[in-house]
């Protein structure tokens, strides 16, 4: 698997050939000369950042796209000069990128206002204008010659002091932990998690149905207890943030709601962020930062995903996931045949623990050589979960004695071999020197041991954090959404969705 | 008498309303019977914002209760939990068949004392049902049966026993719900229960214990 490795940096007077070639693709009649570029590259008054793709084997660069931000002295107003992205790179959010990071840059600056025109007949830069908040303020007619087309003159108010640290209310509701945590800044307030577990025990595993009533009955008593642990008052809240996906449709579906009712009814921002960077973000509250890169290793009942990010807000990739069953749901599943109880995770957890991993060698679901070249950091237990079920009937059919304790290690022991082999390879592939761990299975004790023992044996760095900030939770939604504040993004709108399937590279819904 | 109210009802489409001393100051509906999460924070915003008034305002919010389908119901209920949490207001819930009965009385002289059947889609072949007598000195329909949820024409022949009764159909809608609550809280009946009524348990099936997966191969 080949990734685009993606940079922005400063732009040099050394880009000006690269960046002319851009220009004048992109922008034809209407293109600067290469004096102009070269003044605006140089000015003191201007800032210019390029994109550029890292071939990972030479370590070339080729940029694909430019921008300029232009700000002068003690002015509060700038202007965006200039963007522009590759013809073939668009629709991967380098435009996206490029603009965030030149408002950010206006920002601090102390600028309050960003100003840009764009063409009236590009309406996917205008799109990308106002998803970031920037409004239409004046129409110039014929302003593009000799095409004669209007310009839009657009402006971002950026607000006067963004509160350096933040406080916000996360709401986690995309599976059967309905999670309430509260942040100001990077520092955690509270971190409340009502699990629905115990109703979906007898089903030996989560019901959707059931875990979206749990939520519903949940929502007051856990805002409460939420209240309580930060003792803050519901008004001192500056903003709400939301996991809108990926997850159980109906259950995130209740958090949308309840999280949309407090924004309005209090008056402050909603922020719309995506459940399984919020696993990631959850580092920020040990840490104060995510370091990056990093790759994260994300198991659950729900997900079992590896995760490339390069920036928290900016730049995550889906490297891999499960094709078929989530790790967690494996556990379940093989816990049941062992006739243990639900969650099978801890169960199978506390049996293996008298057992030999070596005993039985079951397989190692997509590791073969064939499958390596498709999937090289996907996984699939589907195989192996039928694989202990074979064993297990072959073996009473037999009436063999068996040792479930064996059975139990040795099942665990692939679970964990595949999971931290294909992370680990992830860390060694993309030159990323840390692993981040998250979601429920990170309890499990052989996960933590066999990473820790890669890691140090790879000199790769190993974050895990604390289990109530590893499973489910709200706090970790909280801090994502601190992130975006901090940051000056844009709110989200009132009207996004709930979203089951939402990919890794949408941080924020706006 | 309350100063302001905001009802939610999102059984059918998604639906708002703000009413003030027994008048509805603004709503907002959407008839989409889809799309609550997208549509219930703009919806809640728009009925503030077309009357200039800030959330703050509100003393009670009156939630849909239901019987609807699960998901859109959900929504609505947990927007008027947290936005009672948010502006400090009491919380209250309506039977959303009731508000649908109050709106038919309301609006249909033709059936002003008679006995209504309010019926609505449950899917599966089934509909959610309550039956009606008239409208109490309070001005609150009088449900002598259901709400429940079944087959139509079982549950029609089940009823013949309360004699003669007209079927109505429709979504319910904030503005009733509203002016129902209003009318509950003049006369004490209110309540603060809000838990949805789904009148169904969920679809999950409990396992065999020791469950093998696939077939048998061996043996």
């Amino acid at each position: 698997m080949t990734l685009e490795q993606i940079t922005i940096r400063g732009a040099r007077i050394e880009d000006l050939g690269p960046i002319m070639r851009l220009e004048q693709n992109n922008f034809g009649t209407d293109s600067w000369s290469e004096a102009t570029m070269r003044d605006e590259l140089v000015a003191n008054h201007t800032h210019y950042l390029v994109a550029a793709i890292v071939d990972q084997v030479t370590g070339t660069e080729s940029v694909v796209g430019f921008g300029g931000l232009s700000k002068h002295g003690s002015h509060d107003q700038s202007d965006i000069q200039t963007v522009a992205v590759a013809e073939d790179m668009r629709g991967k959010g380098i435009g996206r990128r490029l603009m965030n990071q030149l408002v950010g840059i206006a920002r601090d600056l102390d600028a309050r206002m960003v100003f840009l025109e764009v063409r009236a007949d590009n309406t996917p830069a205008q799109n990308l204008y106002d998803s970031m908040g920037f409004k239409v303020i004046d129409t110039r007619h014929n302003y593009y010659q000799p095409d004669g087309v209007d310009a839009r003159i657009m402006c971002l108010e950026l607000p006067a002091n963004i509160k350096h640290e933040p406080i916000v209310l996360g709401i986690e509701s995309s599976c059967d932990e309905t999670g309430i945590g509260i942040v100001r800044g990077g520092t955690l307030l509270a971190n409340v998690i009502s699990s629905s577990m115990e109703l979906h025990a007898r089903f030996g595993g989560v019901v959707p149905e059931v875990a979206a009533r749990a939520h519903l009955e949940a929502l007051q008593p856990t805002l409460h207890k939420a209240l309580a642990e930060a003792k803050i008052s519901l008004q001192e809240v500056d903003a709400i943030a939301v996991a809108n996906g990926p997850g159980l449709a109906g259950a995130l579906m209740v958090g949308v709601g309840a999280a949309k009712a407090l924004a309005v009814g209090l008056g402050k921002p909603i922020y719309a962020v995506n459940h399984l960077v919020g696993h990631v973000g959850a580092d920020v509250l040990e840490r104060g930062e995510v370091e990056v890169p990093t790759i994260a290793l994300l198991v659950s009942g729900g997900h079992t995903s590896l995760l490339l990010v390069r920036d928290l807000l900016d730049d995550v990739v889906l490297l891999g996931e499960t094709i078929d069953d989530a790790a967690g749901e494996a556990f379940d599943k093989v816990a049941r045949l062992l006739g243990l109880p639900y969650p099978g995770g801890p169960e199978i957890d506390r049996v293996a623990a008298n057992g030999d991993p070596k005993a039985i060698r079951f397989p190692r679901g997509l590791t073969l050589p064939k499958d390596m070249e498709k999937h090289r950091y996907d996984f699939s237990f589907s195989g192996l979960k039928t694989a202990v079920a074979r064993w297990v009937e072959v073996a009473q059919d037999k009436g063999e004695d068996f040792s479930i304790e064996d059975v139990a290690a040795s099942f665990r022991e692939a679970v964990v071999d595949v999971l931290v082999t294909k992370a680990v390879n992830a860390c060694l592939d993309n030159n990323v020197p840390r692993l981040l761990l998250g979601g429920g299975v990170v309890a499990n004790r052989r996960l933590r041991e066999v990473a820790a023992a890669k890691c140090e044996a790879n000199g790769i760095e190993l974050r895990i954090p604390a289990f109530n900030l590893c499973t489910d939770n709200g706090a970790m939604i909280a801090a994502l959404g601190a992130q975006l504040v901090m940051a000056g993004r844009a709110p989200s709108s009132l009207s996004f969705g709930a979203d089951s399937t939402l990919p890794v590279t949408t941080v924020q819904t706006l | 008498m309350t100063g302001f109210m905001l009802a939610i009802d999102t059984t059918a489409g998604t639906s708002v309303a703000l009413l003030s001393r027994g008048s509805v100051l603004s709503e907002v509906r959407y008839d989409n019977g889809m799309k609550h999460a997208e549509l219930i924070g703009d919806a809640i915003a728009q009925v503030f914002a077309k009357v200039e008034l800030e959330p703050q305002v509100v003393d009670v919010v009156a939630v849909g209760r239901g019987p609807a389908l699960f998901t859109g119901l959900r929504v609505g209920i947990a927007a008027g939990v947290m936005l009672a949490e948010a502006v400090g207001a009491r919380l209250m819930g309506v039977v959303s068949h009731d508000a649908l009965a109050l709106e038919t009385y309301s609006n249909r002289l033709d059936l002003a004392d008679g006995r209504i059947l309010v019926v609505t889609d449950a899917r599966r072949g089934e509909i959610y049902w309550a039956l009606y007598d008239g409208i109490d000195a309070h001005g609150i329909p009088v449900r002598v049966a259901g709400p429940a949820v079944g087959k139509h024409d079982q549950v029609t022949a089940a009823l013949a026993e309360y004699g003669q009764f007209t079927e109505v159909t429709g979504g319910a809608s904030a503005h009733w719900v509203a002016r129902l609550a209003e009318a509950q809280l003049m006369a004490g009946l209110e309540t603060d229960e809000v838990s949805a009524l789904y009148l169904r348990a969920p679809d999950a099936v409990e396992p065999k214990p020791n469950q093998m997966f696939g077939k048998r191969v061996s043996g």
